[in-house]
């Protein structure tokens, strides 16, 4: 492995392109936002505002932005709470049908979004509850839970054994040891689990459309304007959305950085 | 009758299939520090923990002060635990590690911090109170591990190897911090730990463990001095093991024959034995004697010299007998010098009567 | 008397114990079993159920079954959907192999950490909205068109076909897939890759010789991922492939959106989980397989 310095420069060069790939359709969602023509395309027309004026002054954004914003709010809340539980189980006991217990709850992300879709669709017309906000919420804990439980469960591995014992032995139950020790503990991990749960439910379009009925979320929302025509507004809500997203992700990495840094 | 401080009896610990404790029996009386002493795995650690109710006996009774413990929750008990990894709050200040327990304890806010810092200015740490655990350095953290087991004011203080991940200049250090505290608190230590040196430094009793039972309680010079089976002869080490049957044998005395020749050991208080047994005795390192002349006593072994070690002003000397097996001597360093060993062919290993001590078979 | 009193403790202890695991094992079990396993099997159970004045009623008949599985669209359908998702499966994975080579064995420690930070992103990003994007980049008057005749290239046509659809699955599965198949190269010890090396194995060799061998388990559980993801995708191959014919997972939109015939969505969806169910099985028995020879 001596003289392959072109090889290396290769090799860089070939992976600047795949994120090239990767990151282009976002940044490009971002520029066309502000891109004055109705189909954009190189070269750029003049900068404008007026996609963003649009969908500001639309009632019907606004309505789906609270709608999102309740959903994954309660989703995050929700499946970060479940996650917490699920993770502390795992880490503190071990009993017969771990595999199976560990299977049910992290086993949801490997099934086809529009297969959970048409399941839970179908399932809440039965119970009663379908079209309501409610069912989206429902729907996108039983999708997050796996992933706060992932988080949750890698800071507890991280955490010295004798921790939790050390708490009892100085005369806390097991109530008080919790909250005192294994909450604080996981604080970086609970805060990152509930910004990526919170992020997933609010980009999840599948099967919120499915089950939301009247009560649309942004995704549900771009997946109309766009099954109807080319508009530039996809462009001004989507570059709304990627900044949301992206900065739950952001402070959900950085937390947990952070926090490990620090105690390193 | 006074009950002692903590009593088990004939406790059993088994984890699925391995049994980590095996009927075990032994008291620990209030102000006593103990050290409970073994190789790892031979179960020092569990006993520790069914003291502090964080194990629960598969049999037999923990008592203590004549009250059994056994469904008593660990938060129930005074029995403050300094740990291996010390376990401090990473997300707490020192002080705040000291007041845990208080606070559990539902002590007022204001009383909870001035006893931490009375805590904390004992242990010669009090400008540290207000810093975070990373911050602070293998011995600081020590010492906040002991001012937050100790604040509660328990009557027993339980230590699972904490010098363990300390250097050794501050091992030494600690260990007379420990003693001190000890003696001026009045209260129990029970240590548990694999080193001799430590055991044997701090504690007034040694319980040595091997394999789930206890091979030897005792003061640190009788199991030095009179090491109760083999196990124990080696596991405190510096001592040269001897291997022979039983040959003509008395009610003090026993004539052992091996394969390095034939030796007279006062049996103690062991019972006579009979004649064609396997049986051992022990010579400790520093008590045997070397002469290049051979001795006129009849416990003499001719060896050559294989190494010498020396640790400050002591030397220990490796021999070889001539049946192959290795020897010990330690001696000090001047008596050394007005030997001239590096001459002589044949060195002589010897001892008196009464300074070879009888371990029977085991 | 004591020995009474200690008891009563004893199982109070034990009591207040067992609220405290079940607190925290319960609700999940709970949860998951009404609004997992239950929709789930709910799902099942209604590919049996039939459509009467536009009305579901619950029954068990074959019909569904019957109807969609002797149809030929479906299979068309089924046979696409295969196709498509093999295609970006082996695509995926071909073009992520170098990416995820150079982050394993030639990246330092800082650039790949912060290389697979950048990757996790886009999956927490709206997928929907990163696809519209290329919708507009492929069109015919699109960004790489548009850029393409100033080179005097051009048009071509890149929407409404299977390379559309393709891209669209990349979009969704590739950073995964480099994730995946990094940390399976990284597992891998490096010193038998430079020993094959210093044996004067060449580059190419070495990496089918000794680097995909090692890295086997973790390069198929990455494909297994790839497929699933690509096979259950119905937005890419909808507006970057045309939908038509459509995909299983378009068919499953259509027959729920244009009307109440569920139950024949819920055929198409079965026969997607028992695809994948068999997929992932085979992905996983060849990943743990002994080698042989």
């Amino acid at each position: 492995m001596s003289d392959n310095r072109p090889l290396r420069w290769f090799l860089y060069g070939y992976l600047a392109l795949v994120f090239t790939f990767i990151f282009a359709p976002i940044l490009f969602s971002v520029i066309f936002s502000f891109n004055s023509d109705r189909f954009p395309t190189i070269p750029l027309g003049s900068f404008t505002l007026k996609w963003y004026q649009t969908v500001w002054n639309d009632p019907d954004v606004w309505e789906a932005a609270r709608t999102s914003l309740t959903v994954s709010l309660s989703t995050a809340t929700i499946a970060t709470l479940l996650g917490f539980a699920t993770a502390y189980t795992d880490y503190r006991y071990s009993f017969r049908l771990k595999p199976v217990y560990l299977g049910l709850v992290l086993l949801p992300p490997t099934i086809p979004l529009i297969i959970m879709a048409l399941a839970m669709l179908a399932w809440f017309a039965k119970l009663g509850i379908s079209g309501q906000v409610m069912s989206i919420i429902i729907a996108h804990s039983v999708l997050t839970a796996p992933f706060a439980m992932a988080i949750i469960r890698l800071r507890l591995s991280q955490m010295d054994p004798s921790l939790e014992s050390a708490a009892w032995n100085l005369g806390a139950s097991q109530w008080s040891a919790l909250r005192r020790v294994i909450v604080p503990f996981c604080l970086p991990a609970i805060i990152s689990s509930f910004c990526l749960t919170a992020a997933v439910s609010f980009d999840e379009f599948a099967i919120s459309w499915f089950v939301s009925g009247l009560n649309k979320t942004i995704p549900v929302i771009i997946l109309e304007i766009v099954t109807g025509n080319i508009d530039p507004q996809v462009n001004a809500i989507g570059s709304f959305v990627f900044l949301v997203s992206m900065t739950l992700v952001i402070i959900a990495q950085v937390v947990l950085m952070t926090r490990r840094k620090k105690e390193v | 009758m006074v009950a002692p401080l903590v009593e088990f009896r004939s406790v059993v610990k088994r984890f699925d299939d391995f049994v980590a404790v095996e009927r075990v029996n032994f008291t620990i009386e209030a102000g006593e520090f103990v050290a409970i002493m073994g190789p790892s795995g031979c179960g020092k650690t569990t006993t520790l923990r069914m003291l502090a109710g964080l194990e629960a006996p598969s049999e037999g009774e923990v008592l203590m002060e004549g009250r059994v413990m056994n469904d008593v929750p660990a938060h129930e008990r005074d029995t403050p635990l300094v740990w291996q990894s010390l376990a401090l709050f990473p997300f707490l200040n020192a002080r705040e590690n000291v007041e845990f327990g208080l606070q559990m304890r539902g002590v007022a806010a204001a009383e909870r911090r001035r006893r931490a810092l009375e805590w904390l200015d004992r242990m010669e740490i009090a400008e540290f109170a207000e810093r975070d655990i990373a911050s602070l350095s293998g011995g600081q953290k020590q010492r906040v591990a002991l001012a937050r087991s100790l604040v509660i004011e328990p009557r027993i203080l339980l230590l699972d190897e904490p010098l363990s991940a300390l250097d050794a200049n501050l091992v030494i250090r600690m260990q007379s911090v420990l003693t001190k505290l000890q003696r001026e608190l009045g209260i129990t230590f029970v240590y548990v730990t694999h080193s001799q040196s430590e055991a044997f430094a701090m504690a007034d009793r040694v319980v040595i463990m091997s394999r789930g039972h206890i091979a030897q309680i005792g003061s640190p010079k009788d199991i030095y001095r009179a090491p109760a089976n083999r196990f124990v002869a080696e596991f405190v080490g510096r001592n040269n093991i001897i291997t022979g049957t039983v040959g003509k044998a008395t009610a003090k005395t026993v004539t052992i024959d091996g394969s390095l020749g034939s030796f007279t050991v006062d049996l103690g208080q062991h019972e006579k034995p009979r004649q064609g047994d396997t049986a051992r005795f022990v010579v400790a390192a520093d008590l045997a004697q070397i002469s290049t002349a051979k001795p006129r006593r009849g416990n003499a072994i001719a060896c050559s010299l294989i190494s010498e070690e020396f640790i400050g002003s002591v030397v220990t000397l490796f021999l070889e007998a001539e049946d192959g097996s290795e020897l010990k001597v330690q001696l000090q360093e001047r008596e050394l010098s007005k030997m001239d060993l590096k001459q002589a062919a044949t060195i002589y290993l010897s001892w008196a009567a009464d300074q070879a001590h009888y371990i029977g078979a085991d | 008397m004591s020995e009474a009193t200690s008891t009563t403790a004893a199982s109070s202890a034990a009591r207040q114990s067992s609220v405290f695991k079940l607190t925290f094992r319960l609700p999940i079990i709970i949860w998951q079993s009404l609004f997992f396993i239950g929709p789930l099997c709910f799902m099942v159970a209604m590919s049996f159920f039939i459509v009467r004045n536009y009305r579901m009623q619950e029954d068990f008949v074959m019909k569904n079954w019957l109807k969609m599985l002797g149809r030929d669209y479906f299979w068309d359908s089924y046979v696409l959907t295969w196709g498509l998702a093999g295609i970006g499966t082996v695509v995926t994975m071909l073009v992520a192999f170098p990416a995820a080579y150079t982050l394993a064995f030639k990246a330092s420690e800082a650039v790949r950490r912060w290389a697979i930070f950048m990757l996790i992103i886009p999956f927490f990003t709206s997928y929907l909205v990163r696809i519209f994007s290329w919708y507009v980049i492929l069109a015919e008057s699109g960004v790489i068109n548009a850029g393409l005749s100033y080179l005097g290239l051009g048009p071509f046509v890149m929407l409404n076909t299977k390379f559309g659809t393709v891209v669209g699955y990349m979009t969704l599965t590739l950073p995964l897939v480099i994730i995946l198949q990094t940390f399976a190269l990284a597992n891998i010890d490096r010193s038998l890759v430079e020993a094959a090396f210093n044996l004067g194995c060449r580059p190419f060799r070495t990496i089918y010789r000794v680097i995909l061998p090692m890295a086997r388990t973790g390069l198929i559980i990455a494909a297994v991922f790839c497929f699933i993801l690509s096979f259950g995708d119905f937005v890419s191959p909808y507006y970057l492939g045309g939908s038509k014919p459509p995909t299983l997972p378009i068919l499953i939109v259509d027959t729920v959106k244009s009307g109440q015939q569920w139950p024949r969505a819920a055929v198409v969806a079965v026969v997607m989980m028992v695809t994948l169910f068999v997929v992932a099985f085979a992905g996983i028995m060849a990943a743990y397989r002994r080698r042989v020879g």
